[in-house]
């Protein structure tokens, strides 16, 4: 176990965030059990009054969460220079067996705590908070989610061992490495691309016939295959480099940290079409911005992303 | 989730806080002191990491140590003709060195044996010797001295020569013959060049014996294939690679500011509870104007945010103040009492200057480690301060 400062603040949010959340779990829970919006009891009264905590804490937690995401990435890059084999993030990441889950739990919490308060947003709205209910019934499964975060977060940290020799991303991202992530080397690059841009395609199409369920399925397919492409085709592009397939190398400032604007394109944009679109099924309500933000921000994405190939080939005249 | 900054709400949050000026103050300069603290500390790290890094890149690309029964002994200068034969290796030198303890000014020298006529092991040794008349080290009776030797010789009356205490206790005079400064300080400060062989006599060392040996490499990519190649034909040499010094000062470092940090965070939290006791103690004054503000139209939420910019604006300033403060203090006043904390155990202090090494990801950290527990402290007390019913309040 290292404790560099990096780590000490992370751990240090974690306690915050697991002090906080216990209290609105434990909360949501009982609002659950007890809610009952026609009742005048002083309980039900009680439980109003509580709603609102919850609200802030989750709202706190969310918004120190989003910067914290991106601190997170930026340790584990930071703590590749003492790790022997490690190059960037992934090495880092991938030293212990369950670092990929880890980072998988920390996008997800990303998408349903964003999720819950956009339907939190909602129910506020809604005179008869027809949706307090369920909100809170989620409230109570996401926090599971988020324990187990940190708890994956806190064994991450202590398993860290740094005289033990880690691979590096060129190997890990290969087709000769035996992890599932190989898998997708099976595939032709060509067929990937291909599905990228039909899925944008797709997504559009949704947006302008204003078809929700589409625009949703659309999205989610969207985010699979973006992080698929640019793991096989685009990010040798950045790289300018056929046989270098690293989705983190792209944070490191020798390529400008052109990751940070191309993730936080994406992930809004798919936030935004997946979680805001589910919403509008849930609520009835039409939102059409949320669907306007999303396809602006992965308009963006496919442009950056489309960017490097086209750029290399009008220099080089050739494909890599 | 779209949550404009309300402006007439930040108005009155900052009247509100100027209002309750004395209980903010207070507040703020605590808060202010930790953060001051806690930049310091890691300013001063960050800073002195950067120095030594530096140095790390001058250093030989492998030292090759000789250990016999755990602990560190002579090496054979024979073993150089063997090693010099391994593909790839592009020169072997082996070094004569040590620290002299100086007893009068409780402090240790580091002596380098030096041979004119070889390849310096470091491009900054070479300069020296470069810069200086070689017959200083032939004529072997006169020695180059860093700056800050020459100071500590200086007061102890010794203006050009020095005595060696040699290991059968005789004397050995030599004589001054510059003094040499170097771009880096930490390491040349307390260094004295003198010749190989004057080394061999002070440290009453055997003549075909040498301290360590030193390796370079052509091409550093070979580094990792060229130890595992002398592990096998001397196995009793221990090899320190740039890379191995790099990390574990890397390491050394993370783990003091660490230590810091840990006792920060025990603070933090003491702050932490604090917070929460005043915030939660609402006067009577207070608690009226909340029964108002509800009585006028306000709702929850807008209690809430009211308090959370209020908590915000004292907690950001807080942390600029300390900032500002900790980055006067570290590079401006180069962090008396506290760097010593950092430094350690060397006698002869260098005076070296705490180069400027703060980048957009230290000031995240130190905003993150501050801002956030100062408002996760009000929460609670702000979510209660809302909930308060007009009516009751006002009777």
């Amino acid at each position: 176990m290292t404790l560099t400062p990096e780590i000490i603040a992370l751990l240090m949010l974690d306690a915050l965030f697991l002090f906080f959340s216990f209290i609105a779990f434990v909360i949501s829970v009982r609002i659950y059990l007890k809610w009952d919006s026609s009742s005048f009891s002083p309980l039900q009264y009680g439980l109003e009054k509580q709603s609102y905590l919850v609200g802030v804490v989750i709202k706190y937690i969310f918004f120190l969460k989003l910067p914290l995401f991106l601190f997170y990435v930026y340790t584990c890059d930071k703590l590749s220079n003492i790790i022997t084999g490690a190059m960037c993030a992934s090495g880092v990441v991938n030293s212990v067996d369950f670092g990929l889950y880890l980072m998988v739990f920390k996008i997800l919490n990303l998408y349903l705590f964003g999720f819950w308060l956009l339907l939190h947003q909602v129910d506020l709205k809604d005179e008869k908070q027809s949706f307090t209910k369920l909100k809170f019934l989620l409230f109570a499964i996401f926090f599971i989610f988020l324990l187990s975060e940190i708890i994956l977060e806190v064994s991450f940290f202590a398993s860290l061992n740094i005289s033990k020799i880690v691979s590096c991303c060129g190997t890990l991202f290969s087709a000769t490495s035996s992890s599932y992530i190989s898998l997708l080397f099976k595939i032709d690059s060509a067929v990937l691309v291909g599905l990228f841009y039909g899925c944008f395609v797709l997504m559009v199409v949704a947006y302008f016939l204003k078809n929700s369920p589409i625009f949703i399925v659309s999205n989610g397919l969207f985010l699979f295959f973006s992080i698929a492409s640019l793991i096989i085709f685009f990010s040798t592009y950045v790289y300018e480099l056929p046989t270098h397939n690293c989705p983190f190398c792209l944070l490191q400032k020798e390529y400008y940290g052109v990751g940070y604007v191309m993730y936080i394109s994406l992930f809004m944009g798919t936030f935004y079409g997946f979680c805001g679109g589910v919403l509008q099924r849930v609520s009835q309500i039409v939102m059409p911005h949320y669907a306007l933000i999303s396809i602006v921000s992965n308009t963006f994405y496919v442009a950056i992303v489309s960017l490097y190939p086209i750029v290399y080939r009008l220099h080089n005249g050739v494909w890599l | 989730m779209k949550s404009k900054i309300n402006i007439f709400l930040m108005e009155y949050a900052i009247n509100s806080l100027l209002r309750r000026g004395g209980k903010n103050i207070f507040i703020l300069l605590i808060f202010t002191l930790l953060v001051f603290l806690l930049s310091s500390a890691l300013f001063i790290s960050e800073s002195i990491k950067l120095e030594l890094n530096s140095v790390v890149k001058q250093l030989p690309q492998i030292t090759l140590q000789r250990f016999q029964a755990g602990r560190q002994v002579d090496v054979p200068t024979s073993r150089v003709d063997k090693l010099i034969l391994i593909e790839g290796i592009q020169s072997v030198v082996p070094r004569v060195w040590g620290y002299y303890y100086f007893k009068v000014a409780g402090v240790n020298f580091s002596v380098v044996g030096v041979d004119a006529f070889e390849e310096q092991y470091t491009k900054q040794l070479q300069d020296i010797i470069d810069k200086t008349d070689i017959s200083v080290f032939k004529q072997d009776n006169s020695m180059l001295v860093g700056s800050g030797v020459r100071r500590v010789l200086d007061e102890n009356y010794y203006k050009d020569f020095f005595n060696f205490v040699t290991h059968d206790g005789k004397w050995k005079r030599l004589n001054i013959a510059g003094v040499f400064n170097s771009d880096v300080s930490l390491e040349a400060n307390d260094m004295i060049l003198i010749s190989k062989k004057s080394a061999y006599e002070i440290f009453g060392m055997d003549k075909t014996m040498a301290t360590d040996i030193v390796v370079k490499v052509s091409n550093p990519t070979e580094i990792p294939m060229i130890v595992s190649k002398i592990n096998e034909l001397y196995p009793d040499m221990r090899t320190i690679t740039q890379d191995d010094i790099r990390v574990s000062y890397q390491n050394i470092f993370d783990y003091k500011s660490g230590f810091f940090l840990a006792l920060f965070v025990v603070c933090a939290f003491t702050f932490f509870i604090i917070i929460y006791d005043k915030a939660s103690g609402l006067s009577s004054e207070e608690k009226k104007e909340i029964g108002i503000l509800k009585a006028v139209g306000w709702r929850m939420d807008d209690i809430i945010k009211e308090k959370f910019y209020e908590s915000f604006i004292l907690s950001f300033c807080a942390f600029l103040l300390g900032l500002v403060l900790a980055l006067f203090f570290v590079y401006g006043l180069q962090a008396p009492l506290l760097r010593d904390v950092f430094i350690g155990y060397s006698q002869l202090k260098p005076p070296f200057n705490l180069p400027f090494n703060v980048d957009f990801a230290h000031m995240i950290l130190l905003f993150l480690l501050s801002v956030p527990v100062y408002i996760a402290s009000t929460i609670i007390p702000s979510w209660k301060a809302s909930t308060l019913d007009a009516d009751e309040v006002m009777r």
